[in-house]
């Protein structure tokens, strides 16, 4: 038996349009993450349900215990009022950990789709169909952007259903503002990573980088809340724009700063990674 | 006859450290091409290069006439390509990885995929992280030419298959050139080379230091030249004959290597004696192979 070409089959003469390839790769890069939701949506949107639910019964004794704390620290951890559930669930969730484990988990989906792959050789296959690298950076960014939206919206949902069935008055509104927030937050992450990425061959440097990244600008943001000569500095942190969106609202420019940043670094990322190579 | 494949003075360094040097080739379509050396010698440096996943440090190469960096896209159109090492997210399986790349491609249908699986008794629906080197390597196969490219680039395309399989691929590769596709292959295995090849370029420390007809590489280097006398002949005197080396004498029986240039007067000379067997051979081309290298190695 012989292998007959088929006319119809046959690698076309020029390359299919980018966005036909970037498709495939949201495809099937939201297949390869399509646990992520209950893997990481779950437990945190658990943990965020188990806050609200508590919140009743420790309102009182809270809101005592928060009179004695220095005005400073209040600050810094967005703790001025906990007389309401929203301003619980910020400072329990949303001002350090929720924030903190999506953005990692933003910085992961970028550096295993891009270093790591290239680290494992996958990329040899992939780089040598007609795919321009910018779209496979492309690809890997909107992909995380979905994925990130699809933990958020789970972790989301369970917070919601824990407060309905405690019978907890949960502004939705603010809720959906601090998930928001949150998404941008990432966004602006996954965008350090694909710039580290777009230079770095290898999976654990690109994490490395954009986890020690997103630790330093959150230290940077509470101590400069904390101490004057830092405050200054404030800007230089990403924190500083995500702000307390589940008490205060979503602040509309920087919520649009944090995804323009990352959109513009993820396009110098991509623009570096057409100029290396691709050792494999 | 076009050249497919055209490089000028391609080299590639890594910082400090030796790529390939200078390697000028031209592959023609509808040949099938050999590239081969030892392992790091640059044969994957330069695939890698051709393919635009590795940038040159100068020189340039151009594929189907088109420039292998600015071009690169409409050249990756056009060709299939078996890295050395195929690898693959584990959990996919081979089917799975197959339409990935279609989709990529831009292609509605997965192309020869049935028949190239029948043919190499590959098993698409297991996750390549659950197949053995070998069934690994059917897909990257299948994967290279499923879309039926005009350009094959296989870097060491039978690595981990059994004969059986080998043999099949031996048959893809003639079928493949009947239609005319150009193959430039990669391969330790010298006799796959001498099977398949038109040509082959020989790759030492980056540098290309041969590239001939297989039939000319062959025929024209050198013979084994068995020989048996009739009677004790004296050895200086074959010694001293002009384009024989290696020479073995046990008893009226001689053995050497001539020089193909030399052939005639060998003979010549050795008419001057009864003989009573004579025996001509051409050498593989591991030893020419082997043969380049110790002369390279020589001259360094």
């Amino acid at each position: 038996m012989s292998v007959a070409p088929a006319a119809s089959t046959q690698a076309p003469a020029v390359a299919p349009p980018a966005r036909a390839a970037l498709r495939a790769l949201v495809r099937r890069g939201l297949l390869d993450n399509r646990r992520a939701p209950l893997v990481w949506g779950g437990p945190l949107g658990a943990m965020s349900a188990f806050v609200v639910a508590l919140y009743p019964s420790i309102s009182d004794s809270l809101s005592q215990a928060v009179k004695g704390y220095p005005a400073g620290l209040k600050d810094a951890f967005g703790i001025t009022d906990l007389g309401t559930v929203e301003a619980y669930l910020n400072a329990e969730m949303f001002s350090l950990f929720l924030p903190l484990a999506v953005a990692y988990f933003a910085i992961r989906c970028v550096a295993a789709s891009i270093a790591g792959a290239e680290e494992h050789g996958y990329l040899d296959t992939v780089l040598v169909t007609p795919v321009a690298r910018r779209t496979l950076v492309a690809g890997v960014f909107a992909t995380t952007a979905i994925a990130v939206a699809a933990v958020l919206v789970v972790a989301g949902l369970l917070t919601a259903a824990g407060a309905a069935l405690t019978g907890q008055a949960l502004a939705f509104g603010r809720l959906v503002a601090a998930l928001a927030g949150v998404w941008g937050l990432a966004l602006f992450f996954a965008g350090c990573a694909t710039l580290a990425a777009g230079v770095l061959h290898r999976a654990a440097p690109v994490l490395g980088a954009g986890a020690g990244l997103l630790g330093g600008m959150y230290l940077l943001d509470v101590v400069g809340k904390l101490a004057d000569p830092v405050q200054e500095l404030r800007w230089l942190s990403a924190f500083r724009y995500y702000g307390t969106p589940l008490t205060a609202g979503l602040d509309g420019a920087g919520f649009a700063a944090l995804v323009l940043a990352g959109a513009l670094l993820a396009a110098a990322g991509a623009a570096l990674y057409e100029r290396r190579d691709i050792t494999g | 006859m076009d050249a497919v494949i055209q490089t000028d003075k391609l080299t590639k360094r890594y910082g400090g450290a030796r790529g390939i040097d200078d390697v000028s080739l031209s592959v023609l379509r509808g040949e099938v091409f050999g590239f081969l050396g030892p392992n790091g010698a640059g044969k994957t440096t330069t695939i890698r290069t051709l393919l635009d996943l590795l940038h040159p440090t100068s020189g340039q190469a151009r594929l189907f006439g088109l420039d292998s960096r600015r071009d690169s896209l409409a050249i990756r159109a056009r060709l299939g390509n078996l890295p050395g090492e195929f690898a693959f997210e584990p959990r996919r399986t081979g089917r799975e990885i197959v339409a990935f790349l279609a989709a990529l491609r831009g292609l509605r249908s997965l192309g020869r995929t049935s028949e190239l699986a029948e043919r190499f008794s590959a098993d698409l629906d297991r996750p390549v992280g659950h197949l053995s080197r070998g069934n690994r390597q059917k897909i990257g196969l299948i994967q290279a030419l499923f879309h039926a490219p005009e350009l094959l680039i296989l870097d060491e395309p039978t690595g981990g298959l059994d004969p059986l399989m080998q043999e099949e691929f031996h048959k893809i590769v003639a079928e493949e050139r009947e239609r005319g596709v150009t193959v430039f292959l990669s391969s330790h295995d010298l006799d796959e080379v001498e099977r398949l090849c038109d040509r082959v370029a020989i790759i030492r420390d980056g540098r290309l230091i041969a590239v001939e007809h297989v039939d000319d590489l062959t025929r024209r280097r050198y013979r084994h030249v068995t020989v048996e006398f009739a009677d004790a002949v004296d050895v200086s005197e074959l010694r001293g004959l002009p384009g024989v080396r290696d020479l073995q004498v046990d008893g009226r029986r001689a053995r050497f290597g001539v020089a193909a240039g030399a052939l005639d007067a060998v003979i010549k000379a050795l008419a001057r004696h009864e003989i009573v067997d004579l025996e001509l051979a051409h050498p593989s081309l591991e030893e020419i192979f082997m043969t380049y290298y110790a002369r390279e190695e020589h001259h360094a």
